[in-house]
Formats: C-alpha cells, structure tokens, sequence
C-alpha cells in the first residue's frame, strides 16, 4: 500500500576503499535540510 | 548543528543495525514504521533516548506516546514489511566499507565513530570549501 519514494543521489567525494563517487539510497523521510545543501551528511547508524 | 549550517547542510540517515545488537532491526523497522505516519524524526530521537529498551511493548509504547495510531503502527511492525528495506541499507553501507557505527560521510569523507563537535565542524567547513571551488 505504502509507496516509497528513492531517489538517487550522487555525492562528491569518494568511497571508504574505492575512488568511485559515493553513491546513497535517499529516502526523503529520512532526511534533515534542503535537498540544495552543498554538504550532504550521511550517518549509517544503529539505534541499540 | 545543522541549524548552525543553516541550509548548507543536509542529514541523510541510513538503517545500519549491527547483527550483534538482537533488539535492534525491530528499532530500525519501528521508526520507518512512524515514518509511514509522518513521526519517523521523533520517533528516530525517542530510540535513542531509550535505548536499549527496544522490546516490542516499549516499542509500541513510543508509537502510542508520539499520537500514532496504534493498530496501524502494530500491524507495520509486525508484518516486517520494512526489514527487507533495513537490510538493503546495512547492505548499502557495508559496500561502501561501513565497519561500525556511527560511521558518517561528509560529502564522501569518512567520520568513523562518535567524533566531537569539532571534527565535524572541520569536516563540514573542508567540504564547503571544496563545494566553492568546484561548484556543480
């Protein structure tokens, strides 16, 4: 019933153990601040 | 600290529920499941207040204190509709070389660990700098 929304996002930078771009699933719910933000934090996380 | 980067800054959080940690995929499915009810921000700030009190009656109980309907938040929660999705992020950030967490990525450069307010600072301040160098 629930459609998700997920966009693509690239993000400047580089990956942990590669040279790639860094690329993220961006699920808009899960997101503070403006799309337009010139920096783009991304927490991997664990609640417990 | 967002709000000290007023719009220059932007938080996208990513489910990474360490296997360890046996409580924690029903947290991480809890807090997308208020986010189908618009709470997932106060629901999200709730389990970190309590952790690791993450049994399913106390995540019910969040659910009901936050103004969610109840049976609705119940029935996502116990459908487990939303773990293949958790498990997607784990996957996302393991290929990324996400070992602990926290780990975060400022415009791509890793922060491992819980770091203090000024190495964020640092980071943000390098990022935007490069972001005006070379605007996109």
């Amino acid at each position: 019933m629930r459609v998700y929304t997920i966009l693509l996002v690239s993000i400047v930078g580089f990956a942990i153990a590669s040279a790639a771009p860094v690329r993220v699933t961006v699920e808009p719910t899960m997101v503070k601040g403006p799309a337009t933000a010139p920096v783009t934090i991304v927490e991997f996380s664990d609640y417990q | 600290m967002l709000k000290e980067y007023d719009g220059r800054v932007r938080l996208v959080f990513k489910d990474f529920p360490l296997p360890s940690h046996d409580l924690a995929m029903a947290a991480h499915e809890a807090a997308r499941c208020a986010g189908a009810q618009q709470r997932y921000w106060p629901y999200h700030d709730r389990l970190f207040k309590e952790q690791p009190r993450f049994q399913r009656d106390d995540l019910i109980d969040y659910a009901i204190d936050l103004g969610l309907d109840r049976a609705r938040f119940t029935r996502c929660l116990d459908s487990h509709d939303e773990e293949p999705i958790v498990r997607a992020s784990l996957a996302e950030g393991r290929a990324l070389g996400v070992k602990s967490t926290p780990t975060f990525m400022v415009n791509g450069t890793p922060l491992v660990g819980a770091q203090p307010v000024e190495a964020f600072r640092q980071a943000i301040d390098e990022a935007l700098q490069r972001a005006q160098k070379a605007p996109r």
